[in-house]
């Protein structure tokens, strides 16, 4: 075979592609020129008087990722808002979990959002707020929503920036979002096999779990979160320092290095790789929300640790192997709040809901009055009915609340518990940091002790980082 | 003989023209006109969807620019890129990279090239075969990555389950270190391999028949053959396909999204996976683009030194 021409040349008459080049070149700074001349945005102001609301049709799009709240949002939004505002129709868009904060953020990039109700996790608020990218609601807030009917903790790690590091609120910090689900842990136990009594420490938890699973082969003692993706193995182990009386951060010197790596911060590690992991099933080092369920609803856990709210298809007896009815099921899983250590300290979970600043302003509008009439306490009880979890301290105590499913005492009695992660704008670098370090302790990729000093040397350059001059994000 | 052609008609003066132009076309519209107005919508949307984006990148590469940050854009000139060159971080994506690039490649390559030497030896059924060995290739890589994912699921994977079958014990594919790569190199292998057979298969189609025949005659061996007639002919046609895979390994980002996120840890991140969380989960838009461009440059380096070898190759 003969190959009589040379590959790869590009033969360009010299002149007309010089000429071509450099008309691209000006294009290209001439467009460039308009991202060189801004200012640094702030969030833009929502009215304190929700505006005229419009009358012709209208749909009102929120963004959430995929999970069992959000599709129970939009039913309960259609059924309950549409009785007040029959021409607007809510839809609640989903994306995957790992997309999550993706989807919101690449849309606030352009300055577009085909949503006009963003739910953001609590720590990405910092992130919006100092990008400009949601309305500030105090005003709305101090005119239309009863601030005192909620835990302020809540109001505050669902809205407020800066947040409230000490777990009070305060009340002059500006509010960027309200409430829209809360969420927490729950321990989710055998009863059958461990009895009816949940272990009430971590130590005492391991120790049964570690007999449970030798006294029953083929089921494992734990099941938890170790994925790398999302904030998975991140809020695993920030769940065990805090247990063990850790610290992920000192706020007020912005200081990682030194107090995450401390001795408590190296004990929560230690037990976490040391003593939980290998209790845990084979191959579970990526296991996410839906593999741990998966675990519980085929009988291979004896103890596992998930989110409330994605608890709720655990007593589907289609989804599970443990029962043909609810009540079978009911008879052998037991949902408790986390057992505590050295201290009580719970992850603090949900999102608050949030308006685009780039959303059209009849759609804003709607935004503030759907999240006025969400907040109100007979809605808020009904939302608790239907499956959501509500912040409002009188629908959480209501008997709505308590009786729509048998972990939701378990969210009532953890709300004094709560501690969140660092609600800053460097968030979504410090947690993929947390959790792709605890994912390689977990999986043997790291020494325990190791992945630790790296997560608090990696978080800290980035918390330094704000006058680095090139390199950002390395 | 026949009769003339008439060179002029009825009226005097106007000249009869042997190739009448076509009807309706303006006599404005030179060929080269026309032939720009064809070529213009597609160099315009070239130009829009891929000249004008990489200038802008390359202009941004020089900036602190974020694109959520909205701020404007700083010059820092080659701070980002030597801060690139520089990173330990960089540096291990590179060395994982590598080795998914050459690890994938090769085992293509060399099961590529054996599928397709085996099928060109078939008289019947090779229209068939091949069309079957093609599946792969034409499937989505996320749905690829996703049923692997099922396959290898270390407690429920049909992998798994498949080698208890036999006796072995449970292997953890996807969260090890070692075998979360080799995973990748595997699954990316079964997709990507029937390229290569593709290529190759059309290269030993193409080499003449006289020459195993003259071969035959003078009782060369199989493997006389093969060393000093096939592998020859087809060897070069071989390293494009081989050039395509590298081009398209080098920048691989699906399969390691779906499969291991990167994991266990970040053993699994290959460069185009880290440039997405540079780019993504900061918004730190000038070190991203500074990093995608000296991965656009490293591409084109190794591909003119690759394609200078293949010119020096045909030459010879």
């Amino acid at each position: 075979m003969r190959y009589p021409q040379r590959i790869g040349r590009l033969s360009v008459s010299g002149r007309k592609g010089r000429l071509a080049a450099a008309i691209l070149v000006a294009a290209t700074v001439a467009a460039c020129g308009g991202s060189g001349g801004g200012t640094q945005e702030s969030a833009p102001k929502a009215p304190a008087t929700i505006p005229e609301l419009t009358k012709d049709p209208l749909t009102l799009k929120f963004i959430w990722f995929d999970w069992p709240p959000a599709h129970a949002l939009e039913a309960f939004a259609n059924a309950e808002y549409a009785k007040e505002r029959p021409n607007v129709t809510v839809k609640v868009n989903t994306v995957p979990n790992a997309n999550w904060h993706d989807a919101m953020f690449t849309q606030f990039a352009a300055h577009k959002t085909d949503f006009d109700i963003p739910i953001l996790d609590s720590q990405h608020i910092g992130e919006a707020v100092t990008n400009g990218n949601i309305l500030d609601i105090t005003d709305f807030v101090k005119k239309n929503i009863d601030v005192n009917a909620y835990n302020p903790y809540l109001l505050a790690a669902y809205g407020q920036y800066p947040q409230a590091e000490t777990g009070k609120r305060d009340e002059n910090a500006s509010m960027y979002g309200l409430p829209l689900l809360g969420d927490t842990w729950t321990m989710i136990y055998r009863k059958d096999l461990i009895g009816d009594k949940p272990p009430q420490t971590w130590d005492e938890m391991i120790s049964v779990a570690e007999k449970c699973q030798a006294d029953h082969p083929g089921v494992s003692g734990l099941a938890f979160h170790q994925a790398n993706g999302s904030d998975a193995a991140a809020v695993t182990y920030n769940t065990v320092n805090g247990v063990y009386g850790g610290n992920l951060w000192d706020a007020k010197t912005r200081k990682i290095d030194g107090v995450l790596n401390d001795a408590a911060g190296q004990e929560a590690m230690d037990v976490l790789v040391n003593k939980m992991k290998p209790l845990t099933a084979k191959g579970s080092g990526n296991w996410f929300i839906d593999e741990v369920n998966a675990a519980v609803a085929q009988g291979k856990a004896c103890i596992a640790f998930n989110w409330i709210a994605a608890s709720g298809g655990l007593l589907d007896p289609k989804q599970s192997t443990l029962g043909t009815t609810r009540e079978q099921i009911l008879d052998k899983l037991g949902f408790a709040p986390l057992p505590s250590q050295k201290t009580n300290l719970v992850p603090l979970g949900g999102m608050g809901m949030h308006v685009s600043a780039y959303s059209p302003q009849a759609n804003q509008a709607e935004a503030l009055n759907f999240m006025k009439w969400f907040e109100q306490a007979d809605i808020q009880k009904k939302w608790a009915a239907a499956g959501g979890v509500p912040s409002r301290t009188d629908a959480l105590a209501s008997p709505e609340f308590l009786n729509a499913g048998p972990f939701n005492k378990v969210y009532a009695d953890s709300v004094p518990r709560m501690r969140d992660m660092w609600n800053v704008p460097e968030y979504a670098r410090l947690v993929d940091i947390e959790n792709t370090n605890v994912n390689a302790a977990l999986n043997g990729a790291k020494k325990p002790k190791d992945a630790l000093d790296d997560i608090a040397k990696q978080q800290q350059g980035v918390l330094d980082s704000g006058n680095r001059k090139g390199g950002g994000g390395l | 003989m026949s009769d003339p052609v008439p060179l002029t008609t009825d009226h005097p003066g106007q000249v009869a023209s042997a190739t009448p132009p076509a009807p309706g076309r303006s006599r404005r519209l030179s060929d080269r006109t026309l032939a720009v107005a064809f070529i213009s919508p597609a160099l315009l949307l070239l130009l829009a969807m891929s000249v004008f984006p990489l200038l802008w990148a390359l202009y941004l590469s020089f900036t602190d620019y974020s694109a959520t940050r909205g701020g404007p854009a700083h010059f820092v000139w080659f701070e980002n890129y030597t801060a690139i060159l520089a990173s330990a971080q960089v540096h291990l994506r590179a060395l994982t990279t590598l080795i998914y690039v050459v690890g994938a490649v090769v085992l293509q390559t060399v099961l590529g090239f054996a599928i397709a030497y085996l099928i060109s030896r078939r008289t019947r059924g090779r229209g068939v075969l091949t069309t079957l060995f093609l599946v792969p290739m034409m499937l989505s890589p996320v749905v690829v990555g996703l049923f692997w994912r099922f396959m290898l699921d270390a407690q429920f994977g049909v992998i798994n389950s498949m080698l208890g079958s036999l006796g072995l014990g449970q292997v953890e594919w996807l969260t090890r270190q070692r075998t979360a790569l080799i995973s990748l190199i595997v699954v990316d292998t079964w997709q990507w391999t029937p390229f290569i057979m593709l290529i190759a298969l059309a290269g030993l189609t193409a080499v003449p028949k006289y020459l195993y025949e003259a071969a035959s005659i003078d009782r060369a061996s199989e493997w006389f053959k093969f060393r000093t007639i096939t592998l020859p002919l087809v060897w070069p046609l071989l390293l494009i396909a081989v050039l395509f895979r590298a081009i398209e390994a080098f920048r691989l980002f699906d399969l390691v999204y779906i499969l291991t996120n990167g994991g266990p840890g970040v053993s699994t991140e290959t460069l185009s996976f880290h440039v997405y969380k540079v780019g993504f989960l900061g918004f730190n838009t000038g070190t991203a683009s500074a990093y995608g461009i000296l991965m656009v440059l490293v591409v084109i380096v190794l591909t003119q030194l690759y394609l200078r070898y293949l010119n020096k190759l045909k030459e010879d």
